[in-house]
């Protein structure tokens, strides 16, 4: 009989993470993502490859530390979930291949896993998203997270992905970063993050994750419902007409 | 051209599937990912209606809207497209095309953010219902369709249809769409003005005539004040 090593629940809306750790064995969880453990579990925040690493890491968006959850002497059982609500999917590096991971969504990995970040440069997705992506290599499952449910799909030839809904994709794929001018709302629409056309192309044979929805749309659907700091009439007149302007958007 | 609807409820998304020569429209910004030939265009929609009424009207109402037109060109092809807020899609026939699904085919008046995504038989309007819409407090322009496909409709949280034979009261903040053979007026809730406001219900649809009305669980606007309310101040 097999034992199941890990399961997910309540995807793709509240998506949780249950791992199933043999005595003695190890996971790496990104911090502060630790929802509930078994008692014989224990903690051990470490910045995982050294400090360089551990920079590297903050760059791309995830915490400094990574944290290190090990069953002593027994069994027992891990419930890992994201900081947003969403969808969990899993992979497994077989060492033939790394996957890279847009830079917040990494939950967890086995220790035979590396993960790095990698700079982008301008080839980054620069459309508000982060200039880092990570890098998992090495061998072992890996867990990641999305805002909404995952689509897995499978690129053979040539796809276009909206740089905000990449979750992860397998880097025996080409990717460019470009603009669509078809997409573009850029002179027609301002103060929204996004909707400027960018997107990735892939190119090759490999998978894409991407994501149902984007952070950032419900960013830009709550912004016209901040308050607003009036120094003067004019300047309050003004964004009286900037907040009727965003219902015409 | 095929399609389906993934991860219901609370995070859909339209996977369609185009053959060589076909089309979809969609609201600007709901492609999420797409095959790498297709050929997109986005264009400003503005109201129909000429002369100063007409533009009166426009004006008032704000009517315009970027949708986005998706061509396969002359191999298949297939994208995806998603609403910008949490919640479901369902789609609805019109014309004949209504009727061979088993609905009543009539055209809708669709609320501007329940509108994602339409065939290319699907007639996309911007509608106008008059200044009562303005003083719901909800959103001002509504789109009027008509012609004969599908058309995809996104709700903020889940999304239900009710059978109105008669009259029927909604909530403004929670429509998502009506056929056109109904009626409406914009109304109190309560039997008083302060009852209404201090209620809560504030202003409410009163539908008249028979026909079918699409509604969503959640209020987006009650939604943006209650989270965005308490947002730290942003500079004018």
């Amino acid at each position: 009989m097999t034992v199941e090593t890990y399961r997910i629940d309540h995807a793709p809306a509240y998506a949780g993470l249950t791992l199933q750790l043999k005595a003695g064995e190890t996971m790496v969880v990104e911090s502060g993502a630790m929802a509930t453990m078994d008692s014989c579990i224990t903690l051990k925040s470490k910045m995982k490859g050294g400090l360089l690493q551990g920079l590297g890491r903050m760059l791309g968006g995830e915490s400094l530390f990574l944290s290190e959850f090990t069953a002593e002497g027994r069994p027992g059982q891990l419930y890992v979930c994201p900081g947003v609500p969403g969808d969990i999917e899993h992979y497994c590096l077989d060492g033939s291949r790394s996957l890279l991971i847009q830079s917040s969504g990494f939950v967890a990995a086995r220790p035979t896993v590396t993960i790095d970040t990698q700079f982008q440069g301008m080839k980054g997705f620069f459309s508000g998203e982060s200039l880092f992506l990570l890098r998992a290599t090495g061998t072992g499952d890996i867990w990641f997270s999305s805002f909404g449910g995952i689509l897995e799909v499978p690129v053979t030839g040539d796809y276009v992905v909206d740089t905000g809904y990449i979750v992860a994709f397998e880097d025996s794929l080409n990717y460019s970063v470009e603009m669509l001018g078809g997409l573009s709302l850029q002179g027609l629409r301002t103060g929204i993050l996004g909707g400027d056309g960018l997107v990735c192309r892939f190119r090759g044979q490999g998978k894409v994750w991407i994501q149902t929805r984007r952070l950032h749309n419900l960013i830009n659907f709550l912004e016209p419902f901040r308050p607003v700091k009036s120094s003067d009439s004019l300047t309050s007149g003004f964004s009286l007409l900037k907040f009727l302007g965003s219902f015409f958007r | 051209m095929e399609f389906d609807l993934l991860k219901r409820p609370d995070s859909t998304v339209v996977h369609v599937s185009l053959s060589p020569h076909e089309e979809i429209l969609a609201e600007a910004g709901a492609m999420v990912a797409m095959s790498g030939h297709l050929q997109a265009e986005t264009t400003l929609r503005k109201g129909k209606g000429g002369g100063i009424l007409g533009g009166l009207k426009r004006m008032l109402a704000g009517e315009s809207i970027f949708l986005s037109t998706f061509r396969s060109g002359n191999s298949p092809g297939d994208l995806y497209l998603a609403p910008k807020l949490m919640g479901d899609v369902c789609h609805v026939g019109i014309g004949s095309t209504g009727s061979a699904l088993g609905g009543s085919g009539s055209g809708l008046v669709v609320q501007s953010t329940g509108y994602l995504a339409s065939t290319p038989g699907v007639v996309v309007d911007l509608g106008f219902q008059g200044l009562k819409s303005f003083f719901s407090g909800e959103s001002i322009f509504w789109l009027d369709i008509s012609g004969d496909g599908v058309v995809f409709l996104s709700s903020f949280g889940a999304i239900y249809e009710i059978e109105v034979d008669g009259s029927y009261v909604v909530d403004t903040g929670h429509i998502v769409a009506f056929e056109k053979t109904l009626t409406f007026t914009v109304t109190k809730a309560g039997g008083s003005w302060l009852n209404a406001i201090l209620g809560g219900e504030g202003l409410v649809m009163r539908f008249q005539g028979h026909g079918k009305l699409y509604c969503q669980t959640h209020n987006a606007g009650a939604f943006g004040q209650l989270v965005g309310s308490q947002l730290p101040a942003r500079e004018a």
